[in-house]
């Protein structure tokens, strides 16, 4: 807090000149794709894209850090490194959620269960603020995944459990000064005819409907285990996750199961106005998923579209949707596949277009206005591919609505960073977009 | 003089994504059917902090005073704010919220109302009461007070420890307009003193604070 202090300090005799106030208004959606909590969307240029990345035995100093590379092309930074952040050890990075205010980035960590708080108050240059160390101790949790915005507070999805290490986990309440709050455990009972796994993976919600939905992968057993190993083991694979949960935001109950088999991994709700639907990606399966109200208004999660072959288990990763909802960009792990699928009919959703833009591809980030593709490489340590297909970067894509066409990539392995994995914009201070 | 360009210039970075990247939202709709009182529980988010503040008589008075003793719904607010989605959002939630528990007696005196403003230097107590008008006048049990601070220094720890931002837009030259960005919320506070929920303009809706209000006078008192 002393950077937010020393700023407003500095605003002591400049309130006597203030004669209007603007209050930063209500947003749906940041770009595109975090909390609708989230205020200062960068509708125009970002300046910074930051990397949460995984250290790497014998690169560098081997650390989890938090790269910072400069994005504005009109900046002599652009396309390169501007600033690096280890935090010491090896906990596997994976993603990362501002707060409300955007001041502030929590990262999390899959393996020892740490959480870190960057400070964004000079984006150039974050600085580590606070650790939050005792999640599995406090909740019986482990494997902070997603970091979902609520005013005043960060609500965390975890992956896995301290006593099997298993799929069965829940959410956990922070406030914004990185207290805890509260907890609340994935159902594992049936609910409206379907039984809970337990399991959790994202958080997205609809204010205008008061929901929230969850979905599901599997428990730190299988995350931290090497994946040639773990697809051989039978049993194993049993134990990813096969549900999404509809919760009611108020009272953060649990309303209702739904059966998606194959581990739907991230939430997109539609950002344009009025519409009220959710697509996520079962990665086991290929498939595409709807959230939506039927003809009665019942919530329902129905499948819609393949992405790939799934015989050849392209393992669809991250997806990222437009901001007028209307697209989604799909990454496939296995074949460096980056997809576009139309969604102007999310019932049946087309893919239009496909390009390789790796070995091997994990998280992808868009700009609002649907110009600018980010793309980095990293799933899991154990995940990644091995040998000269362990491609580590981030690679920045320009989209005319018809190709990607590749501006920069940065060579993580060449640069001594670590695996390339979640990415996060900022502006610069000062700067009108 | 010198020291005001010195702190424009330190306050320039929080200017950067705002106005120029913000479209006017559309209006927030609530489409569902808020729970009902008493079936949920509000988590107890953070202790509401100490400190001074001003009534409208000018007096100083401790923030606790405001913040304990009766659910107390809380907002930080300029007199001359006029973002449709900031302070007049919050006000006209007020007012509304007013409404309906005058007509509700027997919650109408285990509540409050605070307005609490920004800028201590413009808002003064007599500032503060013009604004408040009738609504300072308690009613059935009812009070809405209407709060500033003897100065930004004592209002630091206050916006610090609720979790509100504030910021000074700056213009193209480093200067200080004459806008003060913040996101919007507002803070529900139990009797205890404890923040129980936190609106921003997506769910700052009147059936939903009843709701919530409600829900918290259902609640046991702590230590019977």
């Amino acid at each position: 807090m002393v950077g937010r202090r020393a700023v407003k300090a500095a605003t002591v005799g400049l309130f006597a000149a203030v004669a209007s106030l603007f209050a930063a208004a209500v947003v749906r959606a940041d770009e595109t794709c975090n909390s609708p909590y989230i205020t200062n969307l960068i509708k125009g240029q970002e300046d910074y894209v930051h990397v949460w990345t995984l250290g790497v035995e014998g690169l560098g100093d081997g650390s989890d850090k938090l790269v910072t590379i400069g994005a504005n092309p009109k900046a002599k930074d652009y396309g390169k490194v501007v600033h690096t952040l280890s935090v010491g050890g090896r906990g596997e990075a994976h993603h990362m959620g501002f707060t409300d205010d955007r001041r502030y980035l929590w990262a999390g960590r899959l393996d020892d269960s740490k959480i870190f708080v960057f400070d964004l108050a000079d984006p150039a240059k974050p600085k580590l603020v606070r650790t939050i160390a005792d999640l599995p101790k406090r909740t019986g949790y482990v494997g902070p995944h997603t970091f979902y915005a609520l005013p005043g507070r960060m609500l965390v999805q975890a992956l896995s459990n301290t006593k099997d290490h298993g799929g069965v986990t829940g959410m956990v309440l922070y406030n914004n000064k990185g207290e805890f709050v509260a907890k609340y455990d994935m159902p594992t009972g049936e609910i409206g005819g379907v039984k809970g796994d337990g399991y959790g993976y994202d958080i997205g919600i609809n204010p205008a409907k008061n929901v929230l939905l969850t979905s599901s992968f599997t428990g730190w057993n299988n995350y931290m285990m090497d994946l040639g190993k773990l697809v051989k083991d039978a049993e194993a694979m049993k134990r990813f996750g096969s549900t999404m949960v509809l919760w009611e935001l108020k009272s953060m109950k649990p309303q209702k199961v739904f059966n998606v088999p194959g581990s739907p991994l991230e939430i997109r709700w539609s950002l344009k106005p009025g519409d009220d639907w959710a697509i996520t990606a079962a990665a086991l399966t290929s498939k595409l998923w709807l959230v939506k109200r039927d003809a009665k208004g019942e919530w329902q999660a129905k499948e819609v579209g393949t992405i790939g072959d799934p015989a050849k288990i392209p393992l669809p990763v991250d997806i990222s949707i437009t901001a007028d909802g209307k697209g989604l960009w799909v990454n496939t792990f296995m074949d460096g596949m980056t997809r576009y699928f139309d969604l102007s009919n999310p019932e049946a959703p087309r893919e239009t277009y496909a390009k390789q833009t790796g070995k091997q591809v994990n998280m992808i980030s868009q700009s609002w206005d649907g110009k600018r593709v980010y793309i980095t490489s990293s799933l899991l340590a154990n995940w990644d591919k091995k040998g000269e297909d362990n491609e580590q970067f981030i690679a920045l894509y320009h989209w005319d609505g018809k190709a990607l066409t590749e501006q920069w990539r940065i060579d993580f392995a060449k640069e001594k960073l670590g695996r390339a994995h979640h990415m996060k914009f900022t502006v610069k201070p000062g700067t009108k977009t | 003089m010198k020291r005001a360009w010195a702190a424009a210039l330190a306050v320039a970075w929080a200017a950067a994504a705002f106005a120029a990247r913000e479209t006017p939202p559309a209006a927030p709709r609530m489409d569902y059917t808020p729970p009902a009182p008493g079936t949920y529980r509000l988590e107890r988010i953070q202790r509401a902090p100490a400190g001074i503040v001003l009534d409208s008589d000018g007096r100083p008075r401790p923030f606790a005073q405001f913040t304990t003793g009766r659910v107390t719904l809380l907002g930080f607010m300029y007199t001359y704010c006029t973002d449709r989605y900031g302070c007049p959002l919050a006000y006209e939630t007020f007012v509304e919220v007013r409404r309906r528990l005058l007509a509700r007696p027997a919650l109408a005196g285990r509540v409050r109302l605070v307005s609490l403003s920004f800028d201590p230097t413009h808002d003064t107590p007599e500032a503060m009461r013009a604004y408040g008008g009738a609504f300072l006048r308690r009613e059935r049990g009812f009070e809405w007070k209407f709060l500033t601070t003897r100065s930004v220094a004592e209002l630091l720890p206050l916006l610090d420890g609720l979790g509100q931002d504030a910021v000074v837009e700056v213009d193209d030259s480093g200067r200080p307009t004459r806008t003060i960005h913040h996101n919007l919320k507002v803070f529900l506070i139990d009797p205890q003193g404890y923040v129980r929920e936190i609106y921003s303009p997506a769910f700052l809706f009147p059936d939903v604070v009843l709701n919530d209000i409600e829900t918290l006078l259902l609640e046991r008192p702590f230590g019977r």
